[in-house]
């Protein structure tokens, strides 16, 4: 590393690789609230939820959205495992608004637990993008 | 020799079969184009995927999950086996189809309770026809393989697991080596199996004392899945990516086997319609020089 305070940062989606190289700081949607990570971060491994994630690279804070996955975080290297993640620029309010609305419509309908899991979790990815696009 | 007519007719026909074989040539050629760049883009992911779970399990102490349980209660004999077979969704396309559902056939012969998961519809009626039974709910295309398709499966899979209704799942799929060699794989999807990851050499030195937030059991809970999910996706668009690359190979060796057919079949209509003229000139002259 270049820097003390920096760290490698990978964020990976089956569709791209979304960023690779060094960061200062990062913060993401965990399972139980938003984690901040730093260089020098103990050893951790943890879910993330679909939300907004922001990293901060050249002292500019860069969001995105991100989908489920998950996180490996070791002092000097984070990887981040997602299903997706996409710049504010590249979301389709409309389409998210779209999506939104049918997840609610189809949430508010009787149907099996898995559906309703797959509902939620399209959900939660519309208002993600939502979220970081504002 | 054969008559004038059945050689035309001959030319006709084969010229039908190279305009259908060089056709399906050109769709899957850009098919293949498109897999291509798909299998790269997925690549990373699929190797990442895998170091990264293999890192955080020889970083961790015992993990008691669902989905790492072996089961070694269960007698070799009746464990109870899943296997999805990926197939293509079309015949034509060389060997391709043909090895998978050899080495899934090969599988099936060396347990008892095994059963079947079939992607595509090749492998589907091959089954059927030969009385074989397969889950006929699992209905998935080898088209366009999308995460969508791979959560689905996924999601059925560690469902059948977690319910006890499988105790080991494998995929069966075609892995691309490089262009000119696809080999059929089998690959082990659940339980997970600590010892199945290469443990590489570690550079680094903080080892065994990784934490988990909030817990093990909270992590693994979607991180399995998501392996699983990420998994079957890899096996996917290796499959549709082999499947395209056979079928181009195959159909340009036809268009190529038909194009020399024509070619000779073609000298022996020249030489048919040759032997017709001289005969006929014989017969005009023949006939001229005996009305003298």
């Amino acid at each position: 590393m270049a820097e003390a305070n920096t760290f490698y940062l990978e964020i990976i989606t089956p569709e791209r690789q979304f960023y690779i190289g060094p960061a200062q700081a990062l913060i993401f949607p965990a399972v139980d609230g938003q984690m901040g990570v730093y260089a020098g971060h103990a050893p951790t491994v943890t879910a993330i939820e679909p939300g907004e994630l922001r990293y901060k690279v050249d002292g500019v804070w860069e969001p995105a959205a991100v989908g489920a996955g998950f996180a490996e975080i070791k002092p000097d290297y984070v990887i981040l495992l997602v299903g997706f993640a996409e710049h504010p620029e590249e979301i389709d309010r409309k389409r998210a608004e779209a999506a939104k609305l049918r997840a609610e419509e189809r949430l508010r309908q009787k149907q099996s637990i898995q559906e309703y899991y797959h509902s939620k979790a399209a959900l939660a990815r519309a208002m993600a993008r939502l979220k970081t696009r504002r | 020799m054969a008559s004038i007519k059945e050689i035309r007719t001959h030319i006709k026909s084969v010229e039908q079969t190279l305009k259908i074989t060089n056709a399906m040539f050109l769709i899957s050629s850009s098919n293949l184009q498109k897999a291509r760049k798909q299998l790269s883009d997925v690549e990373p992911y699929f190797q990442k995927i895998g170091t990264t779970i293999s890192d955080i399990l020889h970083h961790s102490p015992e993990i008691n999950h669902v989905f790492f349980d072996k089961r070694p209660h269960i007698p070799a004999e009746k464990r109870k086996i899943g296997y999805i077979v990926i197939t293509g969704d079309k015949g034509l396309a060389g060997a391709y189809n043909h090895n998978i559902l050899k080495l899934a056939e090969e599988k099936l012969r060396q347990s008892a309770n095994t059963s079947l998961f079939v992607v595509g519809q090749v492998g589907r009626s091959y089954f059927m026809e030969h009385g074989i039974p397969i889950d006929v709910e699992f209905l998935y295309t080898a088209q366009n393989p999308n995460v969508g398709r791979a959560r689905d499966m996924s999601e059925t899979m560690l469902e059948l697991f977690r319910r006890e209704q499988l105790d080991e799942v494998y995929v069966i799929f075609t892995r691309m080596v490089n262009s000119f060699q696809m080999e059929p794989t089998i690959h082990k999807l659940l339980p997970l199996d600590p010892d199945a990851f290469p443990q590489e050499e570690e550079t680094s030195s903080y080892n065994r004392d990784v934490a988990y937030v909030p817990s093990v059991k909270a992590v693994m809970d979607r991180l399995v899945p998501g392996y699983v999910k990420g998994d079957l996706f890899g096996a996917l668009v290796q499959s549709y990516c082999s499947e395209q690359n056979a079928r181009m190979t195959a159909m340009k060796s036809s268009s190529d086997n038909a194009r020399a057919m024509l070619q000779t079949l073609n000298l022996s209509y020249n030489r048919a319609r040759q032997t017709a003229i001289t005969q006929e000139i014989t017969e005009v002259v023949g006939g001229a020089q005996a009305a003298q």
